[in-house]
């Protein structure tokens, strides 16, 4: 099937169906709207109602929701319904047709009794939480858990703490199928800032071109002109690095794929507060969208831990070389 | 005394037919003297890097798109790309001929006349023939066209007369691609024309000019006089400035492609140096996270140059999109570059051995590193192709 597709063909119905959710208050309904429009199983398996298609089908639909504010939690719909099928496949087929609003913590474990970064956590049931052995299991609601509210930036998909008093996870995953959907989640959500990132780019470039000042567009002045060309190369290299990444190089798909995850959480939001300052004082204004775009990005920085990612990968440095030209000098740490 | 541990080699990542080629032929040919990883009392002279540079071509690993009626490999960006890989990953010295490989053949193939591409381009890849770029004058840096070098007719053929400046090479090249201007200076984009110029015509006067990292690579010409025949010109006035611009925008894309992993390298060879001595070690811990965050730049950058060689392979225009990997790279191997230094600058007083070596390489990077962001179009006019040309931004109401 994936063969006769091109992952641009769901551009157009991504952007629309964003626009229609932008267009309704309650995040169930923005789940059917998502499911009529066959976005919730793209990478999911036909068996659960999906369609089945490569990571990068998912990428378009992301990028809209990016760009579109949603509020609704479509990364985690889109991981739990591709890897809770061959576990859950009735769960996960509710996730496809927009019945079940499911969510993932995807931060803290529960043998911590707490699991934070937990999207739309207030109204989501059944959620994943991580476990402390690699797996992961789920929590439905009156299970011996309650969720608090929100005390992250996001304020169009709000992020929970779940707060676990004597409830036990039913295990669903185990740390290799943990393993497979945090490198789905890194590709997606890199794909969700860019799309974000892309709009808050544009947002700017317009504004600088129609704002007047001392008689010229700001658009005229170098140091405007510079910024924003700055901001494209940030754009571009997302964009660039999502594509090498979903290719899979021989010599290094899973670094490929950390990258540009980590640079997406890094130039994503100073994407966003560079626009907020080319609109100077507007900027600051609650009406103009650009404060929910970063504040969406920045949660997304922290959902997917990417300063522990810095981390892990400056000890993955340390640790090794690959490349055989410096296979002579011995470690002496 | 060898002050290095072992000499295991570990096991490479997987690669395709060519690339594992050219890393067995690497490992075999590129001998001590050669490697910009080892501190040398005396460099490779001129004639062994010419040696060497020759051998790489007749091993099949440059001018490897260049039709083979003109001793190139005929073989695809693709294959060029993975070979630049192995070039990348291993400390090999920079070309001595890249103008040659990398600017004025592109123009020959895609302007000279049938007798031009097959005296030129041969010359070029068996190193008979080193070229300089004689771009830039005094007055005509990033603003290019504002240059006033003068080509004139006479009967037997152009009278040659101005000043070149930063002209990487030039004396110790056999030909220079000139670019001159029939009429004046204020006809701006009007009557550009380009030249092969060979550098040893009466009337071009070459002077070395020291750089900051003390080297004499350096220098500005003079053309006094300097009589060329039609047969040096590339292309007709204008129709060949033209065209080479149309060529430099994919050379500015795709020129020195093995940089991504060259830099990869670098900061490889700097993290294993550091890790086979305790106190360089403590020095280089402190930093992780920024050199971490140097590794993801090197992947992106990969991005943004593989991205530009898919383009190529479908025939999209690369126009403007090569200041994206341009900018990227200059500014990041930047970064890198003073960060090492400053590690550097902390290891214990050794004179030889690995810390010797990487402090020499690495304080090398970042003088050198310097001219990046300044050559091959500045960070600056970067920044105004991509405001002008890609964001379409308007400068007036």
């Amino acid at each position: 099937m994936a063969d006769d597709l091109d992952p641009s063909e769901f551009e157009e119905t991504a952007r629309a169906a964003m626009a229609a959710c932008a267009g309704t208050a309650d995040p169930a309904a923005r789940g059917r709207l998502l499911a009529e429009a066959g976005l919730l199983g793209v990478i999911a398996p036909e068996a659960v109602g999906g369609l089945d298609l490569p990571i990068r089908f998912a990428l378009p639909v992301v990028k809209a929701a990016g760009a579109g504010l949603l509020g609704y939690p479509l990364i985690e719909a889109l991981l739990l319904a591709r890897h809770l099928a061959p576990v859950d496949p009735a769960l996960a087929g509710a996730i496809v047709e927009g019945r079940t609003l499911a969510s993932i913590a995807w931060t803290g474990c529960a043998e911590d009794r707490s699991v934070n970064g937990l999207p739309m956590g207030e109204r989501a049931d059944p959620v994943l939480v991580f476990l402390r052995d690699g797996g992961a299991g789920l929590l439905s609601r009156g299970q011996g858990c309650h969720a608090l509210a929100s005390t992250g930036l996001d304020i169009d998909l709000p992020d929970s703490t779940l707060v676990l008093s004597g409830a036990k996870p039913r295990m669903v995953l185990d740390a290799a199928a943990v393993a497979a959907l945090r490198a789905d989640a890194a590709l997606l959500r890199a794909g969700f800032i860019e799309g974000a990132a892309a709009q808050c780019l544009a947002l700017a470039a317009d504004y600088a071109q129609e704002r007047v000042q001392f008689g010229k567009p700001l658009s005229a002045n170098q140091v405007l002109r510079h910024r924003l060309s700055r901001d494209a190369l940030a754009v571009e290299t997302i964009r660039a690095g999502l594509a090498r990444a979903l290719a899979e190089p021989a010599e290094g798909a899973a670094i490929a794929r950390e990258a540009v995850w980590l640079c997406a959480a890094q130039t994503g939001p100073a994407i966003a507060e560079s626009a907020i300052q080319v609109f100077g004082g507007m900027g600051f204004t609650w009406d103009v969208p650009l404060h929910r775009h970063l504040r969406q990005m920045q949660a997304q920085a922290t959902r997917g831990t990417a300063i522990e990612g810095i981390d892990a990968l400056a000890e993955a440095l340390l640790a090794d070389t690959e490349n055989e030209w410096y296979g002579d000098l011995a470690y002496a740490g | 005394m060898n002050l290095y541990k072992s000499t295991t080699l570990k096991t490479p990542p997987p690669a395709g037919a060519h690339a594992a080629r050219a890393r067995t032929w690497i490992a075999e040919n590129l001998t001590d003297r050669l490697r910009t990883d080892r501190a040398h009392d005396t460099p490779a002279t001129l004639d062994e890097l010419i040696a060497f540079e020759r051998a790489l071509h007749a091993a099949g690993f440059a001018g490897i798109t260049w039709p083979r009626e003109y001793e190139g490999h005929g073989l695809g960006p693709r294959e060029h790309l993975e070979i630049n890989r192995e070039i990348g990953r291993a400390p090999m010295p920079n070309a001595v001929n890249s103008i040659g490989k990398e600017l004025a053949g592109p123009i020959i193939l895609a302007v000279g006349t049938e007798a031009q591409k097959a005296e030129l381009l041969p010359a070029i890849l068996t190193m008979q023939h080193i070229w300089c770029q004689g771009f830039s004058e005094p007055g005509a840096g990033s603003d290019l066209v504002a240059l006033r070098t003068r080509a004139e007719r006479v009967a037997d053929g152009w009278r040659l007369n101005g000043q070149k400046i930063w002209t990487s090479g030039a004396s110790k090249s056999q030909r220079c691609l000139l670019l001159a201007r029939t009429g004046r200076a204020e006809d701006r984009h009007r009557g550009l024309v380009l030249f092969a110029v060979p550098m040893d015509a009466p009337g071009v006067d070459v002077r070395e000019i020291r750089s900051i990292d003390g080297q004499w690579s350096f220098c500005e010409v003079f053309f006094n006089d300097v009589i060329v025949q039609d047969s040096h010109m590339l292309g007709a006035p204008d129709e060949g400035w033209n065209a080479a611009a149309r060529v430099l925008s994919i050379e500015r894309a795709t020129n020195r492609m093995y940089r991504s992993w060259r830099f990869q390298s670098e900061l490889e060879h700097l993290v294993a140096a550091c890790r086979s001595d305790r106190r360089a070690l403590g020095v280089l811990r402190p930093y992780m996270r920024q050199l971490a965050q140097i590794r993801v730049e090197i992947e992106m950058l990969k991005g943004l140059v593989e991205t530009l060689v898919e383009r190529l392979m479908t025939g999209s225009e690369i126009g403007p999109n090569g200041s994206f990997p341009k900018l990227y790279w200059s500014e990041a191997h930047q970064r890198f570059a003073r960060i090492a230094c400053e590690i550097v600058a902390q290891f214990p007083a050794v004179t030889e051995g690995p810390l010797a070596d990487v402090r020499a390489r690495m304080q090398d990077i970042y003088l050198a590193s310097r001219a990046e962001t300044i050559y091959a179009g500045t960070t600056e006019i970067q920044l105004d192709i991509i405001a002008k040309r890609i964001l379409n931004l308007k400068r007036a109401a």
